[in-house]
């Protein structure tokens, strides 16, 4: 009896021990499937992770060189991407004979898991992104600097606009290097603004009458309750309203204040990155703005009146309630020639020192340190960003390529899509961009964006929380300024 | 078969026994007490994955508990070390106290009367089972939807037919939280499986003989069921507890992965989850998961602790002393 | 028995078991019809998106029908029909614009020149109904969800066996022995899934990658074969329940330890086992955590992998999520509907009396 437990549990630890002996078989592709490097040998204890010593496979002649570009952090993951994307690894697997490149897709929920987990592996990716400049900021202790390789190859970085190669250089350590950008400006519903009989938007750059001040008045006469009161009306019922002015919210706090062009943009910061100036007196009127417009002009719509716009998170424009509605050029990479209303873009406004400042997204690629083959990877970003590549990348993220040299052939491609929209209003905005950006880097930078800013964010969109500008950033400040002193006393 | 007796029947029946869990034993060495300790060792350490863990004492730990008792003079939450720990911990524990105890009745009573002899008994309840089986971020999307204030299911039928405007449901901080115990008790079919077989596994001559003895519906569910049902009231309490204190799947799809508005729906372990996965602070990450450990052993022993006074087992060890 | 005498005033409130057990019954129906009706109206809410296109979610959010405008092609335009009030008589004519006052100007098809400036209120939109049974097709097809299905079943089958095997065993050491540390150890066993699997998801990884297990099924299938706290906790409950006596009948009868578990106390416990099979299955199906961070390649993905991939990758698509979701939960459905068998059955007597 006991022996003949004994030996079931022996046959159940000899089949663990003998499934464990065997080795890993090489992993089939199709097409169309993301597919993962082969692991290379690891030799570090599971619970104490050193980085892990590179050793570079031997390179036989002929044995190509893997570069898997993770996709995941920020676009890349919808069908159609990941189509064109495969579409653009076999182009360049198929005219380049040393190295071999993959495009490894991770839906974005899993994304942070899955790749910590393949660094605390072993099998860091050769490439990440694309990735916005928010994702490529939490990532700059762990990417590596590119200076090296650009001064190395005499990589020419004049073609790119200006600002957009100094994105995500931090101290002079610059992690990635830009595919695109997504300036700002406004989407407006033409049904709307006819529905309140009020005249569209300019669309003219330089009119210098459309201003902060103007855009509430516009917003304001375009809000309608349910018996078509404007809300510039004595007779408007806040609590019926069934078609809003102007929403921003899908935008963070740092993104809202850009608007008002501070001294420091969008960064909580001062440039030294030890001070908090979250209570800055322009982030202070710059909120109110946006409290007032919510709680007191009503134009704005709260957090819940935005769930009713925007059930599935997606965006509240498409529901047709929504008059104007400030967002980047990747919204345009959905179809919205599907949207059930006429619309156009109208340019973000002047802000009340008579400049302007629309924020921009810019998504880039970036080499984690702990990869190998990094030369290897070097070149396949190159090559990415060459010219017709990086077009054809823009053109399935919906950005707006950051090398002017393309310029023309974006614009071409953009107007068989959209033959009725103003296009000059994207272009133009390219030129109001913030610096520093709305999304750079900042000391414990997820910890002061969500903890901190976003929750200022919700409290100034949910009903019945404080909404007094002051006082939210007051208290605001207090806390981002104890991230920084408890991070500046261990860095 | 003589060399047995040199083990007293005692020794032996407990060395028995060790065989009989043995597979479990080897399990936890091989697969579960190296990543426990991994654990607790960066319970210890900063560390963001990225590069290996800095030792930090108790530096995490202090975090945590620092500024409790200022806080509670000065009834000023910012005197806290981390309040927005605190924060995680009032919310799951709000959601615990709700969610627990009604999930524990309903499941009961729905099983009970799924157990009785009517008409298409499978069809209810594989009715009742259905939504337990739905993934939980389909499920998580599908709520989040019914509970939209203004295209949801529910607050347009509020208006139509009580003529009173609907609450924020989750867009509103004070009634996030009773929106997710709403949304977790569609869910309560599936833990009627288990007492569906403790219903089962009551003996029928139990009661009739109850019946013969004259006890009528209530006396034999108060004296027979329920005492019967104890040890499956007891899995399910204990197992409750330690899920709801887990919580993370559905509040992560509903609010993105944020815990609003205001961080009414920030449970406990997603902050965890911000801190390991967004935050680079998997260390802290860590300290978190361990001070959870010991809370829900604490409550988990003394749940135990009480059952030898509630808990009754036909086969129970305890008669055999 | 009911009181028979003819003296008591209320003779007829007293009840005979017969008609006390027919009100149960009735009662019990009562509560559960208007329980199901709050269990399937959600489901029914579900069908319904999924039964939606991409333009009906967001512009007719309210409709639990599938429905879609008729339009009017004028100018070149595709115009919203309405049935318009116009001077006692109604025609159909086409929404060509908003205008201030909750107005709207509508037009003639056959005749555009003419704009007519009316309420919109007064006049009604002309629907059809226009279900997409396509999202059905697209959950269906756009996965190799015939491979991820031969995945699940492995996964189901061979840990599914392996699970019950183990966790009877170490279920029955819990529950029938006497042995000093047992108690312990069942704390500990309850104390492994006390601790999120959050902080345990890296160190795990990095453990199956160093055997090599990565990118198989093997980590969600071995460790079944070492027990889990779930199923052994359930399952000791369950024996728990069993009288010893009749452990000791089957001892006098000769049996030993393993007979007597396999014997004895399986049969007793069969609905138990039955609920530990249906629960590991359900796990198979529908866990997604893990198995996502260890299986890479599309090839060995199970359901709920990609499932949770498709969700991702149709993130916003809330019609095609309902939709995939909707045809995931038939399979279970259809296995517990089956399962049923068990359940009725019951067990009636001990084998014995005394």
């Amino acid at each position: 009896m006991k022996r003949l437990i004994l030996i079931l549990n022996l046959i159940l630890i000899g089949a663990m021990a003998i499934a464990a002996c065997a080795t890993p078989t090489t992993v089939v592709t199709s097409p169309v499937a993301p597919v993962v490097t082969e692991a290379p040998v690891v030799t570090e204890a599971p619970v104490v992770t050193e980085a892990p010593v590179v050793t570079e496979p031997p390179a036989t002649t002929g044995e190509k060189v893997h570069v898997t570009i993770f996709v995941g952090l920020g676009t890349g993951t919808d069908p159609a991407q990941i189509d064109a994307e495969n579409a653009l690894a076999a182009k360049y697997n198929s005219t380049h004979d040393k190295i071999e490149v993959e495009f490894l897709i991770v839906p974005y929920d899993q994304s942070r898991e899955r790749l910590d987990a393949m660094i605390a592996g072993g099998t860091a990716p050769q490439l990440l992104g694309p990735m916005g400049i928010e994702t490529t900021a939490q990532f700059l202790n762990s990417l590596e600097d590119l200076t090296p390789y650009i001064q190395r190859d005499n990589y020419d970085t004049a073609d790119f606009y200006g600002p957009a190669v100094s994105l995500n250089t931090y101290e002079g350590k610059n992690i990635g290097l830009p595919l695109g950008l997504y300036p700002s400006f406004i989407f407006f519903n033409k049904n709307a603004f006819d529905a309140a009989g009020v005249d569209y938007p300019t669309q003219d750059y330089n009119d210098k009458t459309w201003t902060i001040t103007k855009l509430r008045e516009v917003a304001m006469q375009v809000t309608l309750d349910v018996n078509a009161n404007s809300a510039t009306s004595p007779d408007f019922d806040p609590a019926n309203i069934t078609q809003y002015g102007f929403d921003n919210s899908w935008d963070s706090i740092r993104g809202w204040e850009v608007m008002w062009a501070p001294a420091n943009m969008g960064r909580p910061t001062t440039s030294d990155y030890k001070t908090a100036i979250v209570n800055d007196p322009d982030w202070i009127t710059g909120l109110q703005w946006y409290s007032d417009a919510i709680w007191k002009d009503h134009f704005m719509p709260d957090s819940a009146a935005i769930s009713g716009l925007d059930p599935a998170n997606g965006d509240p424009f498409a529901v047709n309630g929504l008059a104007m509605w400030m967002s980047n050029t990747w919204y345009m990479s959905e179809s919205l020639n599907e949207l059930p209303f006429k619309w156009d873009l109208a340019p973000t406004p002047f802000n009340l020192r008579g400049t302007r400042i629309a924020q921009v997204d810019a998504d880039g690629f970036g080499m984690p340190k702990d990869a190998k083959n990094k030369d290897e990877a070097w070149e396949v970003l190159k090559w990415l960003l060459e010219p017709e590549n990086n077009l054809e990348l823009c053109r399935i993220y919906g950005c707006m390529p950051a090398r002017k040299s393309t310029e023309t052939a974006y614009k071409a491609s953009l107007a068989e899509i959209y033959p009725s929209i103003n296009l000059d209003v994207i272009f133009n905005a390219a030129t109001y961009l913030d610096v520093p950006n709305h999304e750079s880097w900042v000391p414990e930078f997820a910890s002061i964006n969500n903890d901190v800013l976003a929750f200022v964010q919700s409290q100034i969109l949910t009903a019945g929380e404080d909404h007094d500008a002051k006082s939210v950033l007051d208290k605001a400040n207090v806390e981002v300024q104890k991230i920084l002193d408890e991070y500046w006393a261990t860095h | 078969m003589l060399k047995h007796s040199r083990l007293s029947l005692r020794k032996r029946e407990s060395l028995t026994g060790y065989l009989f869990i043995s597979p479990w034993i080897a399990g936890f060495l091989i697969f579960t007490i190296g990543p426990m300790f991994a654990s607790l060792y960066y319970s210890f350490t900063d560390y963001d994955i990225i590069s290996p863990p800095v030792w930090n004492n108790f530096a995490n730990y202090k975090k945590i508990f620092s500024g409790i008792f200022e806080a509670l003079i000065t009834h000023d939450s910012s005197k806290l070390g981390d309040p927005i720990f605190w924060q995680s911990l009032k919310v799951t524990l709000t959601y615990a106290i709700m969610a627990l105890p009604l999930g524990l009745i309903v499941g009961f009573f729905l099983a009970v009367l799924l157990n009785q002899k009517i008409p298409f008994v499978n069809l209810w309840r594989t009715v009742y089972f259905l939504p337990s089986v739905i993934a939980g971020v389909a499920v998580a999307l599908l709520w989040g939807r019914i509970f939209n204030p203004k295209v949801g299911l529910l607050n347009p039928v509020i208006e139509a037919v009580l003529h009173v405007k609907g609450p924020g449901w989750l867009a509103d901080p004070h009634w996030a939280v009773p929106s997710l115990v709403i949304m977790g008790l569609w869910g309560v079919g599936g833990g009627m499986i288990i007492y569906l077989a403790g219903l089962q596994g009551v003996p029928t001559d139990f009661y009739d003989a109850a019946k013969v003895d004259g006890a009528n519906l209530y006396q034999r569910f108060i004296h027979i069921t329920l005492p019967m049902m104890t040890p499956v009231i007891f899995y399910n309490l204990v197992l409750g507890m330690i899920g709801t204190f887990q919580y993370f799947t559905e509040v992560y799809v509903i609010t993105n992965g944020e815990g609003g508005p205001v961080r009414s729906t920030l449970f406990y372990n997603l902050y965890l989850y911000q801190n390991a996965f967004r935050y680079n602070h998997m260390g802290y990450a860590a300290t978190m998961a361990w001070l959870l450990f010991i809370l829900v052993l604490v409550l988990t022993l003394l749940v135990f602790r009480s059952s030898d006074v509630w808990v009754y087992y036909e086969g129970g060890l305890k008669g055999r002393e | 028995m009911a009181a028979t005498n003819r003296n008591l005033p209320f003779r007829s409130l007293t009840l005979g078991y017969r008609a006390q057990e027919r009100m149960i019954k009735v009662f019990a129906v009562l509560l559960l019809t208007i329980g199901a009706v709050a269990i399937i109206i959600p489901f029914l809410f579900m069908l319904s998106l999924g039964l939606k296109d991409a333009v009906q979610i967001r512009s007719d959010p309210l409709s639990l029908i599938p429905r879609t405008p008729i339009t009017a092609e004028v100018n070149g335009e595709n115009l919203p029909l309405y049935e318009v009030n116009l001077d006692g008589t109604s025609r159909q004519m086409a929404l060509l614009k908003n205008a201030p006052g909750k107005k709207g100007v509508f037009i003639d098809p056959a005749n555009p020149q003419q704009t007519y400036t009316l309420l919109l209120a007064d006049q009604k939109a002309l629907y059809r109904i226009e279900i997409h049974l396509e999202n059905f097709k697209l959950a269906l097809t756009a996965q190799p969800f015939g491979t991820y299905f031969i995945n699940t079943m492995i996964v189901t089958f061979v840990g599914g066996f392996g699970m019950l095997l183990s966790c009877t065993f170490v279920a029955y050491g819990f529950s029938r022995f006497r042995a000093r540390w047992l108690n312990v150890l069942f704390l500990l066993l309850l104390s492994t899934i006390m601790l999120p699997s959050q902080v345990r998801l890296i160190p795990i990884y990095v453990l199956f990658q160093k055997i090599g297990w990565i990118n198989t099924l093997l980590p969600l299938i071995v460790p079944a074969f070492f027990a889990n706290a779930y199923d052994v906790f359930m399952l000791r409950q369950f024996f728990m329940t069993i009288p010893f006596e009749l452990d000791d009948q089957a001892k006098i009868d000769g049996a030993n330890s393993i007979q007597t578990m396999f014997y004895v106390m399986l049969p007793q416990a069969r609905p138990a086992l039955i609920a530990v099979a249906i629960f590991h299955f359900l796990y198979a199906w529908n866990d997604f955590y893990e198995p996502l961070i260890f299986l890479h390649t599309q090839d060995h993905w199970t359901m709920a992998v990609g499932l949770q991939t498709f969700n991702a990758l149709y993130a916003i698509n809330t019609h095609l999520i309902m939709a995939a979701s909707i045809v995931m939960i038939i399979p279970p459905i259809v296995l517990f509907f089956m399962a049923q068998k068990v359940f009725t059955q019951g067990v009636v007597f001990r084998g014995f009396k005394g």
